[in-house]
């Protein structure tokens, strides 16, 4: 008989919190780059006699991250403390919040691995400090071999938001698409960058496997994954290493341990951290955190649209096929970029299809944000609505676009020095042109004038073609008109 | 008269009426705690530079007409679990020997601010852990009334400063009875408020849910003054209550008509004989004054607060110890090879046998399998501690109370650690309940030594409870210990 087995995945996220200041002080979060501990203050730092002061905005954007998570809000909470000693840790506890969690029983949607959307059960959300950062003086910055090791202070106590999952994800797969909805997620919240390689975003992976023959492995976490791809590879690798381990009836480690993104493999990690007692406590030194349904649902209708919502909304306003909602949503950025292009009047379709190819094109090639784009939603509706009542060709508008995204300047600036002339081409020039038109497309000519065009489709057609020839630079009523005459006359 | 024989009041006036000055003052205290000192132990640390500079600047602006406010010119000490960033903060540890914290504790901005002026650092028993000042990692304070006796603990160099005059004031802090008890053994008034109503931001940490900070002195005047100056509202300390500062006021008569509760049946026989006739006397001045007697009970508090506490103490304790790791500040000890090493050095070494003591109970308390048996059981005793406080309120405004079984002990007495902690059994219900309460002396023994009690009042009740204190404490207030050995 061959075995089969099933992957079980639950994942905890560690969201940063992107407040302005830290959860129990006042210091700056702002620590990528920054100078070591130069965002540090005597609360932070743990300092004795110092004590701690809840930051509100805090307990707001983990509200926000638990309703949009479907959870349920806890009207009383506290927080705890967790106990334990290292060098990152200024007070020697984390303040945390263990025994009730600000949000619990929620579930997040994500495309199964059968294409069908699959409700993903959300644990807890809770709410605690970050720790500071160790410094190694080794040569490749770790703890083996190093002589001295520096503390950075500058990320302790920068708000966290520690999301569990149940274990509901069945593959490497699945527990790519539910990071990314997180980050989706939180990003449309505006609670956190949600940036995996800058640690504004930190997975930790529980992995076991089902065998068929009613055998069940343990579960392994999975540590050290710094990108969504790192995530998916490790867990492939773990789920292949595990099979294999059960295949040969072989038992599996309950341990922790680390993905090595370099090498592609999983090795044990020397931290003794499971045998820790974490004496959790209630905090003393902060009162119990009260929320009223007032307060709730003040944030509820604070909440910007979240992306599912959004979505919808985009497939039956804009008439869009999902493909294209899936990549206009992809930020809330960039669906208010592409909304703001319809809303001054360039059409939907039109539209999607300049911003999702040329647009984000342009984006990638000059590394810029949505935020700080080149071209402002409001030209490229104008350009859109140029083409599309005729005035310049869709040749000619890709010209003038490139000609916007080299130089700031002004539509009609660009549309002048792309040796676009809107009215160049009349009279004896765009005789000629109708004519080289007819004369290659006689046939059609044929049909306009045998009377057969009754709903003046191959006109439009022919006319496509003059306002092609004329590059944009004929004047749509102009070529009409000029048009006419030709196919009356012979 | 010698200049440090004044009380705050006195000095606040005179430096008004410009009748002396404030560097007079100064050099006066400086001078007394230099001559005393040799015996007594009572301080870790003399600003006496910064303080007569300090001096200096309030007689100019003394001289330019300027008001610094309620304590301006006052000499005050702070216990050293006080931060003060001009001045060491050592906790009387080892672990912190040296340690200038990089801030101000928030009532030592408050002082400052009133015009007050440091004059130093007073010794207590190791982060306070202690009722006699014996913990001390640099010596112990001796009484100033009987210098083979205990000031009591653990801030017992805050009190012996101010029974031998070295300032008319000073600042403690009380987790189980370490203002009360010390202020009762050295013939003082001293007050643990409200938990809520004085700032712990800067006191450095024992025990975070029944630490509060609070003052002695020799006159009731004096302590209104400078409850005065430091009940107020913190945003730097979520535990501080956002409400109204009380108004101090000492009236005419104000033991008339209210009802004073008294535990006669839990009280008597544990006394010694001094301290029982002392209550006796109380009582039957209380009734003089105008005061109804009622026998309260409170069996739960006297039974098992002592438990309770020395559960919830070192719990909290072991958690707020646990910083001190040699890494960011205070002592590293020996070379370290590993952080673990570094760590068992350090806090191996730093910390004194009480200390440890107590960590290690606390450690145990919160261990998971003991978590529920301990911690959380003594929690809902001190609910139920709480809730009997509350039904006696609704009997009485104030509860009084000896502060100590005992009159100040010898030293080294109290060897064995569970009969000095039984010693807080008066104390102890009251951080549990979170209540303030103040001690007061009522006299001296037959062998010249202060003779203390304590009344108890209702939360937020601290004006209404030293007004009381202040009537019966009158006639024994205000006298200085003048040295010398008994």
């Amino acid at each position: 008989m061959t075995l089969e087995f099933t992957t079980v995945i639950g994942l905890e996220i560690h969201i940063q919190l992107n407040t302005k200041t830290k959860i129990f002080c006042s210091c700056s979060t702002d620590y990528i780059g920054a100078t070591p501990n130069s965002h540090i203050c005597p609360v932070c730092t743990g300092q004795p006699g110092t004590l701690p002061v809840l930051n509100r905005k805090v307990v707001e954007f983990g509200v926000r991250g638990g309703l949009a998570l479907h959870c349920k809000i806890n009207k009383l909470t506290r927080f705890d403390r967790k106990n334990y000693f290292y060098a990152d840790l200024p007070k020697a506890y984390q303040i945390t919040e263990y025994y009730v969690p600000l949000a619990e029983n929620g579930y997040l949607t994500i495309t199964g691995d059968d294409g069908q959307p699959r409700r993903i059960g959300i644990t807890r959300l809770h709410l605690e400090e970050d720790a500071g950062k160790l410094v190694h003086a080794a040569a490749d910055g770790r703890i083996v071999g190093s002589s001295q090791s520096f503390v950075d202070y500058n990320r302790g106590g920068v708000p966290l938001a520690e999301v569990v999952s149940e274990p509901d994800l069945a593959s490497p797969r699945e527990a790519r698409e539910y990071v990314s909805a997180m980050r989706q997620l939180v990003r449309y919240l505006g609670i956190s960058d949600g940036d995996m390689e800058k640690g504004s975003m930190r997975v930790d992976a529980n992995i076991s496997q089902k065998v068929s023959d009613g055998r069940w492995g343990n579960r392994v976490e999975v540590k050290n994954m710094n990108s969504l791809k790192a995530l998916e590879r490790a867990l492939e690798y773990e789920t292949l290493r595990q099979r294999d381990l059960l295949a040969r009836g072989e038992r599996i480690a309950q341990e922790t341990r680390n993905w090595d993104d370099a090498d592609g493999i999983t090795t044990p990690s020397r931290s003794k951290e499971e045998s820790n007692d974490y004496r959790y406590f209630p905090e003393p030194d902060l009162p119990p955190l009260l929320l009223d349904e007032k307060y709730i649902e003040a944030v509820k209708a604070s909440m910007p649209e979240l992306p599912s919502a959004k979505r919808e909304r985009f497939l039956a306003q804009y008439k869009l096929p999902v493909e294209d909602v899936l990549v206009l949503t992809e930020t809330p950025e960039l669906a208010a970029y592409y909304e703001n292009v319809v809303k001054a009047g360039g059409d939907p379709v039109r539209s999607s299809n300049w911003v999702r190819t040329d647009l984000i094109r342009a984006l990638k090639e000059q590394s810029r944000d949505i935020v700080d784009a080149p071209i402002s939603a409001e030209v490229l509706a104008e350009l859109i609505q140029l083409v599309d009542g005729g005035k310049i060709s869709t040749t000619a508008a890709k010209d003038v676009f490139e000609k916007l995204l080299e130089t700031p300047t002004t539509l009609e600036e660009a549309i002048r020095t792309c040796g676009i002339q809107i009215g160049a081409v009349a009279g004896d020039k765009l005789r000629e042109i109708i004519i080289a038109v007819a004369n290659a497309n006689a046939d059609v000519v044929e049909v306009v004038r045998s009377g057969q065009d009754k709903k003046d489709k191959k006109l439009k057609f022919l006319m496509g073609l003059v306002m092609k020839e004329s590059r944009g630079q004929a004047k749509p009523d102009e070529v009409l008109k000029a048009l006419n005459e030709f196919l009356a006359k012979e | 008269m010698e200049l440090y024989r004044l009380s705050a009041a006195e000095i606040v006036t005179g430096l008004k009426e410009r009748k002396f000055k404030c560097t007079d003052v100064v050099a006066s205290c400086l001078a007394r705690i230099k001559s005393q000192e040799p015996q007594l132990h009572a301080m870790l640390y003399v600003a006496a530079d910064t303080a007569m500079k300090d001096a200096a600047d309030i007689d100019a602006a003394i001289g330019e007409g300027r008001d610094l406010g309620r304590l301006m010119g006052v000499p005050v000490i702070l216990k050293d679990n006080i931060c003060t960033s001009s001045m060491p903060t050592t906790c009387a540890s080892k672990i912190l020997a040296n340690w200038v914290p990089p801030y101000d504790a928030t009532v030592v901005k408050m002082l400052k601010a009133e015009g007050a002026v440091i004059l130093g650092k007073a010794n207590c028993d190791e982060f306070a852990m202690g009722g006699s000042t014996e913990n001390s990692a640099f010596g112990p304070t001796m009484n100033p009334w009987d210098v083979s006796r205990v000031p009591g603990g653990s801030s017992g160099g805050s009190a012996a400063a101010v029974a031998a005059g070295y300032a008319p004031i000073s600042l403690g802090s009380d987790t189980g009875g370490s203002i009360r008890q010390p202020a009762s053994f050295c013939g003082l008034y001293g007050m643990k408020p409200t938990y809520g109503q004085v700032s712990r931001y800067g006191l450095v940490a024992f025990a975070s849910s029944l630490d509060q900070i609070g003052p002695f002195a020799r006159t009731a005047e004096d302590l209104k003054l400078i409850l005065s100056a430091i009940c107020a509202f913190d945003p730097h300390d979520s535990t501080s209550e956002d409400r109204p500062a009380p108004c101090f006021n000492l009236s005419d008569a104000p033991l008339r008509g209210k009802k004073i509760g008294v535990l006669t049946k839990l009280v008597d026989g544990k006394l010694t004989a001094d301290l029982q006739a002392a209550m006796n006397e109380q009582i039957e001045e209380c009734r003089r004054l105008g005061a109804e007697i009622v026998e309260v009970a409170l069996p739960k508090a006297l039974e098992y607060g002592l438990a309770c506490y020395y559960i919830l103490a070192p719990a909290e304790a072991s958690s707020n110890l646990a910083r001190y790791d040699g890494v960011r500040y205070g002592a590293a000890y020996g070379e370290a090879k590993s952080l673990l090493e570094l760590y068992v050095k350090t806090r191996g070494e730093g910390f004194g046998p009480e200390v440890k003591r107590r960590i290690l109970t606390g450690t145990y308390v919160l261990s998971s399998g003991f978590y529920d048996a301990y911690y959380l059981t003594a929690q809902k005793v001190r609910k139920v501690i709480k809730q009997e406080f509350a039904a006696a309120f609704e009997q009485v405004e104030a509860i009084l109370l000896p502060a100590s079984p005992t009159p100040a002990f010898k030293l080294g007495e109290m060897s064995v650690p569970l009969t000095m902690y039984m010693a807080d059994i008066f104390t102890i219900p009251v951080n549990l309940a979170g209540l303030p309460a103040i001690s007061f002396n009522t006299g001296f023994s037959s062998t010249g030594l202060p003779l203390g009690m304590q009344l108890i009042g209702p939360r937020w009740s601290d004006a209404a409870i030293l007004d009381m204190a202040a009537a019966l404490g009158k006639k024994s207030e205000g006298r200085i210990a003048e040295g010398g050995v008994r």
